[in-house]
């Protein structure tokens, strides 16, 4: 028995140590270790021999067990090891990968989202109104006056069409407030509206392209105040620039706000200091202010019950306003070249 | 518009223990933005952004009069010296100037006729007009360029020799009449702008605007008309950009200047003509002023001011700021009432107006940044939500390799598509190449294309707006999604794959396509709905157009869980030869009819007459075996022979 027991020990092992194949080493241990395989069988013929054997050959029998249990896990090891080492040998890692498709996104859509995220975090909801917009939206309502710098040929593209009496003219929307009073004239207060959207102007020229885009923000509700706008910027700046970017509002003019503001951020090359890039420091990025009692009251909402805090900035200007993205010519973005878009 | 002014001439106005650094920085946070302080020689120039609302910042006693408002909330002591003004005397009225106005289009006329010296002007006025960006040219025109930066009201001087019948006619134009101004252009005038003659019908003036040349001193000018006027401003704009004409003082007087400022103006240009060109007055002093401006009073109370400002200020700090920007205050309770200054009446008109008055100088810095604390009281479904969308579809596009343009909407004639008596078209567009909002977006990624032709693979999308013409009404505004691809040997297939993926990760498959009859290409359908189309406009170039908004309503975020089978399926690939005319389609549910242990049928193989379909039978309850199978094959092959008179291929 002990020599049947020797006999299994020393096969298994040649063939153990003769093999290469991995796959081979797990029949091997079918062979001798499975429910029929020979070492079993032999375990089996144990209970046969006398008393005072049993256990003499029942530890050899753990021992051949063990051994060939080791010797397999051994030489797995090794030959896992040494197929390592020739697949290694032969893999370049500096040879190129195989990419996926990816595409890219315009840097005006990569811009919006990342302001959409932004402000949607604070709880405003994305709106889209008119892009061809009758005057009394984008001026009457609004608070400007009939013969405003604004309503003229120069500066706004008027469509042909005949003029509405009450709407005034057909227009390409020159600014995205001209959604304020829509969105007034929805009835459903509090509001905090972001309409980001295509806007138009009369110009073309390195820092003005005739279509630009803008995000308008509008809050209304009960005690909305000044303090509560400087809030709103001050998440936006952290948020959109980066914690280094520091906001200032200043006095400024727009008809359709009182109080109205100028909303400056450090740059991002000086951060504040001051350089040729900047003013003093500072980069203008837009307008705010407090809405003024006369849109309201055009939007159907009581002032003496209502107050609410609007911006319109450009998408373009805030994306400029990054860290390293100094374009030279802001009509590259609307070029189309592939060199150019293809670098985001 | 901007201003520059130095230093030292701001500190003539302006007594305050101030650096420029803090005038600057103090000033652009309360009041006006000081965009660049630059040092010139032992001194510095401040470039200063003045808003159109407020003119009577324009101007260096103006900047001195509100920085001595703001100053002292920094703690810095301020005091505001006014120019000092006094009545001439010495008038020997040896000769009549007459002055007709029309108060319709002029407020107040002041003038006065005076004989005097050309010669060059000091120094310091020079190098203050230089460096507030105006030329010197001699001491006549030098003082009223002068007493304009220093008061803020324009000036203006005539030769009074060459004024005909020493005589100044005030008058609207006559559409056509024409004028030569000073610096030597010639204009025609659109009619409606104010103009000046002499007596003898000749126009010696575009009043506000520019001198002319026919009246203008020169360095033979003994005796002129040192002249003031204050007009409505409206007209003046329109003059001014009809003709393309712009200078400092229609820049200011388009705003509407205080003509209170102008008596100011008037006496602070005579003291200089006396000084610095030997003046003498030879004529009455003449002031017309029909158009006096009513002061006016608001009312604003302590409530509303914390309300909008959204911390409490004291009565005291309202009643103090108010009172060094120059309004006249009371309060009753905890209302306070002011009078306007004349200086700021065109500016000041509601209590929201006096808000920003105490909020500037409070200081937006001091105001606490809080959020607000409302929520929006309608949430609609996310699947209604077509940002939500229009995110997916530009990232799947993305992940696909397309790149994302933006293309102008405005197109020309050969970019428009559709009858361009119909087109949505701009009145006053910049080009022709920007005069009609765009029906369709692939001819722009078309072109965007053509300007990439040095690239053999391209993969194009926009998703952008198209317009289209409503009559007496706005346009309608419609999303869609367009992509072009240029790839040697690509076929219609691989467009209409990327479709049917585009919109199954929408949640859409009821899709269907059909021939179109015009063009090699598809019409794409959502159920019964036309959802756009496919165009093959080459072997290499194909492109798709898709309404957004149709996609929109049908996209949904429904997710419909079946069991995961039991059993394997069967799966038998099945050629047949049948004619090119039955489109796949239909062979396709044909064979589902047959049997609802069908699970699919997808076309493996199209090989000349022989199409190969891959059939999946699927029994949720047992195996199926080839008995099972059987004659179902047999009923296939019937029904294909019968309808479309196809055979196996053996």
């Amino acid at each position: 028995m002990e020599e049947a027991l020797i006999n299994i020990k020393n096969t298994a092992l040649s063939f153990i140590l003769e093999t290469d194949d991995p796959k081979n080493l797990e029949e091997i241990k079918l062979q001798f270790l499975g429910r029929g395989g020979k070492l079993t069988l032999a375990i089996k013929e144990i209970t046969r021999l006398p008393q005072e054997k049993r256990r003499e050959v029942g530890m050899l029998a753990n021992e051949v067990k063990q051994t060939i249990e080791n010797t397999i896990s051994e030489r797995l090891q090794k030959l896992t090891q040494k197929k390592h080492i020739s697949l290694s040998k032969k893999l370049d890692v500096t040879n190129p990968g195989a990419k996926p498709p990816l595409g890219h996104l315009h840097l005006v859509t990569q811009a919006i989202e990342e302001i959409t995220y932004i402000f949607e975090h604070i709880g405003f909801s994305r709106v889209r109104y008119p892009e061809i917009e009758w005057d009394y939206y984008a001026f009457t309502t609004l608070n400007f006056p009939k013969d405003h710098p604004a309503r003229d040929d120069w500066e706004t593209f008027f469509i042909k069409e005949e003029t509405n009496p009450k709407m005034g003219e057909i227009l390409l929307t020159p600014h995205t407030s001209s959604g304020q009073v829509r969105e007034m004239q929805k009835k459903q207060l509090p509001i905090k509206m972001l309409n980001i959207a295509k806007c138009y102007r009369r110009q073309s020229d390195v820092s003005h392209t005739p279509m630009f885009h803008q995000f308008e923000g509008l809050v209304m509700g009960k005690d909305i105040s000044i303090s509560h706008l400087k809030g709103t910027l001050d998440y936006f700046v952290k948020s959109y620039f980066g914690e280094k970017r520091q906001f200032r509002i200043r006095p400024y003019h727009f008809q359709f706000t009182e109080p109205s503001f100028e909303v400056d951020v450090t740059c991002g090359v000086c951060l504040g200091k001051g350089c040729k890039l900047c003013k003093a420091g500072w980069l203008e990025m837009g307008g705010a202010g407090m809405v003024h009692p006369n849109v309201l009251k055009f939007g159907g909402i009581d002032s003496k019950e209502f107050t609410g805090f609007a911006f319109g900035w450009g998408v373009e200007r805030v994306l400029m306003m990054k860290e390293g993205i100094e374009i030279d010519d802001l009509r590259l973005l609307y070029s189309n070249k592939l060199e150019f878009l293809e670098q985001f | 518009m901007n201003i520059k002014i130095l230093d030292s001439w701001l500190r003539e106005f302006l007594q305050a223990k101030a650096t420029p650094k803090q005038i600057s920085q103090n000033l652009s946070l309360t009041s006006v933005s000081i965009e660049r302080i630059q040092a010139y020689k032992k001194d510095f120039i401040y470039d200063i952004e003045v808003t159109t609302n407020r003119p009577d910042l324009a101007s260096v006693s103006g900047i001195a009069r509100e920085a001595s408002a703001v100053l002292p909330q920094f703690g810095i002591d301020a005091k505001y010296t006014p120019p000092s003004l006094s009545k001439p005397k010495d008038i020997k009225e040896k000769t009549k100037v007459t002055i007709v106005n029309d108060k319709t289009i002029v407020n107040r006329v002041c003038a006065v006729a005076m004989e005097v010296t050309v010669k060059p002007p000091p120094d310091k006025i020079t190098e203050r007009l230089l460096t507030s960006d105006i030329r010197s040219l001699n001491n006549l025109i030098d003082i009223t360029n002068y007493v304009m930066r220093t008061i803020g009201h324009p000036t203006h001087v005539f030769d009074l020799d060459k004024i005909g019948k020493q005589t100044v006619i005030i008058r609207p134009s006559k559409k056509g009449e024409k004028i030569k101004t000073l610096d030597k252009k010639e204009y025609i005038l659109p009619g409606g702008d104010i103009i000046a003659e002499d007596g003898n019908g000749e126009i010696i003036d575009l009043l506000g605007i520019m001198g002319l040349a026919n009246s203008v001193v020169s360095e033979s000018t003994k005796r002129i008309l040192f002249f003031l006027d204050n007009n409505n401003p409206s007209h003046l704009r329109k003059t001014s950009m009809t003709l393309g004409i712009r200078s400092d003082a229609v820049a200011l007087n388009e705003k509407g200047v205080d003509p209170e400022l102008a008596m100011d103006a008037f006496l602070f240009g005579i003291d200089l003509y006396k000084k610095f060109a030997d003046a003498k007055i030879i004529s009455e002093i003449i002031d017309i002023y029909p158009n006096k401006p009513r002061l006016k009073t608001i009312s604003v109370s302590k409530e509303k001011i914390d309300a909008v400002i959204g911390i409490p200020v004291s009565l005291k700090t309202s009643l103090e700021i108010l009172g060094n920007l120059g309004f006249k205050t009371k309060t009753s309770g905890k209302n306070i009432f002011v009078i306007v200054p004349s200086y700021r009446e065109k500016d000041i008109a509601i209590e929201e107006d006096l808000i920003e008055e105490i909020a500037r100088v409070y200081g937006y810095h001091n105001i606490p940044s809080v959020l607000p604390k409302i929520s929006v009281p309608k949430t609609p479904a996310l699947e209604k939500n077509e940002f939500f969308w229009e995110r997916r579809f530009k990232e799947a596009l993305k992940y696909w390799g397309f790149t994302e343009t933006y293309t102008y909407s405005m197109v020309s004639e050969d970019l428009y598509e559709g009858p361009i008596e119909q087109a949505v078209t701009i009145k006053n567009p910049l080009s022709t190449d920007w005069i009609y909002m765009r029906k369709t977006l692939v001819p722009s990624l078309l072109s965007v294309l053509k300007e990439n032709s040095n690239r053999d693979e391209v993969k194009l999308f926009e998703l952008a707006n198209v317009y289209t013409k409503k009559e007496h009404d706005l346009p309608k505004e419609t999303l869609s999604l367009a992509g072009v691809i240029r790839k040697p040997s690509l076929s219609f297939f691989e467009v209409k794959g990327i479709i049917e993926q585009l919109l199954h990760n929408a949640g859409i498959d009821n899709l269907s396509f059909k021939k179109s009859d015009s063009v090699p290409g598809a019409d794409i359908l959502i159920g019964t709905a036309h959802t756009g189309s496919i165009e093959v406009l080459d072997d290499e170039v194909v492109n798709f157009e898709l309404n957004f908004e149709e996609i929109v309503t049908h996209a949904t975020l429904k997710k419909i869980y079946k069991p995961i089978y039991k059993y394997p399926p069967v799966i038998e690939d099945i050629a047949i030869i049948i004619s090119e005319d039955v489109p796949t389609n239909e062979i396709r549910e044909e064979i589902l009819k047959q049997s609802s242990l069908i699970e699919d049928v997808s076309l493996l193989d199209t090989f000349e007459n022989t199409r190969t379909f891959h059939i999946l039978y699927q029994n949720p309850e047992k195996n199926l075996t080839s008995k099972d199978i059987e004659p179902i094959r047999t009923r296939i092959l019937a029904a294909l022979t019968e309808k479309f008179g196809a055979k196996l291929k053996e």
